[in-house]
């Protein structure tokens, strides 16, 4: 047995499940209470729905469109149904479902909602009838899969088309994305050969692209939009820490030596696929999780930036990847390019666009823990430069923009860097 | 199922990878293919490999076989230079036995429709 395993409880697959649905089902009971408290459940009401016919589009802020209350539950919902969906078809929690499940929760706050992620589950589930697969085979690509998510509702509620005929379309939208989302995500990866860890970011970047030239080309304007919130919420913040509290805590349980064992992530470059929860146990896993969503949140709350739904997206996923992947070594010194690039570009920091740019930066982490911190420094610089130019490509419909932008950094970069490489 | 000439030649590839980057010089490798399951079977001789890459070869392609995750990632094994996509090897193979059989390190998996 690994080394690193020999102090691991195993605590089974069902309890596994057990402490993720304590996100959603915490997020759920928080949003309701904090939502009868503060403002009634007819505001609670009005929130969800003004979530469910927002269009979505990149940056959609659902705690600006709906507030706190229907926000949370809105999280707290698609996360049960993803639980469920696990516990359904028995899936083993590994790296790969832990950094999805909380990619879907994080993106919960800003995109995905229950009515435009449920078309691409069904694509995935016909593609599967079609291939003669289980829906569990390509359940975790699915659920990233849901990044395009917003060309559902954009073309249900951008008002161009007539309601029901937008609905005919959006469902046929999202129900196409679902069934080629698998094959299209899989050959992508050799484009950056795995060094971008939002590899369908990058894959739906590309069919982005594509559907919002089809939609274009009918004469649909498909802009980005900027529609954030832009003041900290304490019982957000307080959600966090407990949340990574618990992280932790469980982590020290699952295993004794969780916090000695924690500098043994740092020997993985976290190149796809790497993962943790194999590799170093789940409580060191848990650990790793934690502390990276300590940092996220920290640096949020130091720069002055505001924990809004898109910071939210960002944080979830950088914890969810540090189950896959991530860790702190890797991670600091594409942040610290991205850092370094705005200021000499004259960005604020405190800016949602640049927050979320560093936080999603570390999709190149595997860079970092290839190559050593000064070329993921240099990704850092070249992915600060992309991230803010390719948005308007896919017209904001992928919400994954800096995987997109990460998988042409890492494209480009990484021949580059091996040509310079002597045997 | 879909490209599973191609999954078998990658799964070789990558192992083959991962050996002579420890130093293998002399590997035999057999396949057999039958209607439902895949036997590759590797005999490294006069083994080089010390007792911990040994283990944890037999570790990472021991790990359990994930469809979901091979589904998604099987175009990574056996593309990269650093031979490290053990484990999705692992993901890809119901079984795995890694042992010295005298002087020769003996691999066989086990690949099943």
């Amino acid at each position: 047995m690994n080394d690193n395993l020999r102090n691991e409880k195993d605590i089974g697959r069902a309890n596994m499940l057990k402490i993720l649905s304590v996100v959603p089902i915490l997020f759920l009971v928080i949003g309701i209470g904090y939502g009868i408290y503060s403002s009634g459940v007819g505001e609670i009401i009005k929130g969800l729905s003004n979530i469910i016919l927002s269009p979505t589009i990149l940056i959609t802020d659902f705690i600006k469109v709906g507030g706190i209350s229907a926000a949370l539950i809105n999280v707290g919902l698609v996360g049960l149904i993803n639980l469920s969906i696990m516990q359904r078809y028995r899936l083993k929690i590994n790296g790969a479902l832990i950094a999805a499940f909380f990619t879907v929760i994080g993106f919960s706050f800003f995109g995905k909602n229950l009515y435009n992620i449920i078309p691409i589950y069904l694509g995935g589930y016909f593609y599967t009838l079609y291939q003669k697969n289980s829906f569990k085979d390509i359940f975790v690509v699915v659920m990233f899969g849901t990044g395009l998510a917003p060309i559902i509702s954009e073309i249900s509620f951008s008002g161009v088309l007539q309601p029901i005929a937008a609905f005919a379309i959006s469902m046929i939208a999202g129900i196409f994305i679902g069934f080629v989302i698998v094959p299209l995500s899989s050959h992508m990866l050799k484009f950056h050969d795995g060094y971008n860890l939002y590899n369908i970011g990058f894959t739906a970047g590309i069919i982005g692209t594509v559907l919002t030239s089809v939609l274009r080309s009918f004469g649909v304007t498909v802009q980005p939009v900027y529609i954030v919130s832009d003041s900290n919420h304490l019982v957000i913040i307080l959600l966090l820490l407990f949340v990574f509290a618990v992280l932790m805590i469980t982590g020290i349980f699952l295993n004794h030596r969780a916090i000695l064992d924690y500098p043994k992530v740092f020997a993985y470059k976290g190149r796809l696929i790497t993962d943790f929860t194999h590799l170093i146990g789940y409580g060191t896993t848990f650990v790793n999780m934690s502390v990276l969503g300590f940092l996220s949140l920290f640096y949020v709350l130091i720069i002055g930036g505001t924990v809004n739904g898109p910071a939210l997206a960002g944080i979830f996923t950088v914890v969810g990847f540090g189950a896959f992947g991530k860790h702190l070594k890797n991670c600091l010194p594409v942040m610290v390019g991205v850092i370094m690039t705005a200021l000499f570009f004259g960005f604020e920091l405190s800016a949602t666009n640049i927050v979320i740019a560093v936080l999603f930066s570390t999709t190149l982490a595997p860079i970092a823990g290839t190559y050593g911190p000064f070329i993921g420094f240099i990704a850092g610089i070249l992915h600060m430069i992309l991230v803010t130019n390719v948005g308007v490509i896919h017209g904001g419909i992928n919400l994954y923009n800096n995987g997109f932008s990460g998988g042409l950094v890492a494209g480009v970069l990484i021949p580059v860097v091996d040509a310079f490489k002597r045997e | 199922m879909q490209h599973e000439a191609k999954k078998i030649t990658l799964i070789v590839n990558e192992l083959l990878t991962v050996l002579l980057l420890d130093g293998s010089s002399e590997i035999d490798i057999k396949i057999l293919k039958q209607n439902q399951r895949t036997e590759i079977i590797m005999v490294q001789h006069q083994c080089c490999h010390d007792d911990r890459f040994i283990e944890r070869l037999r570790y990472n392609l021991n790990t359990q076989r994930q469809k979901e995750v091979e589904g998604y990632y099987w175009q990574l094994v056996g593309e990269n230079d650093n031979g490290d996509e053990l484990y999705l090897v692992g993901t890809m193979v119901d079984q795995a036995i890694v042992e010295r059989r005298g002087e020769d390190l003996f691999i066989q998996l086990i690949r099943k429709m």
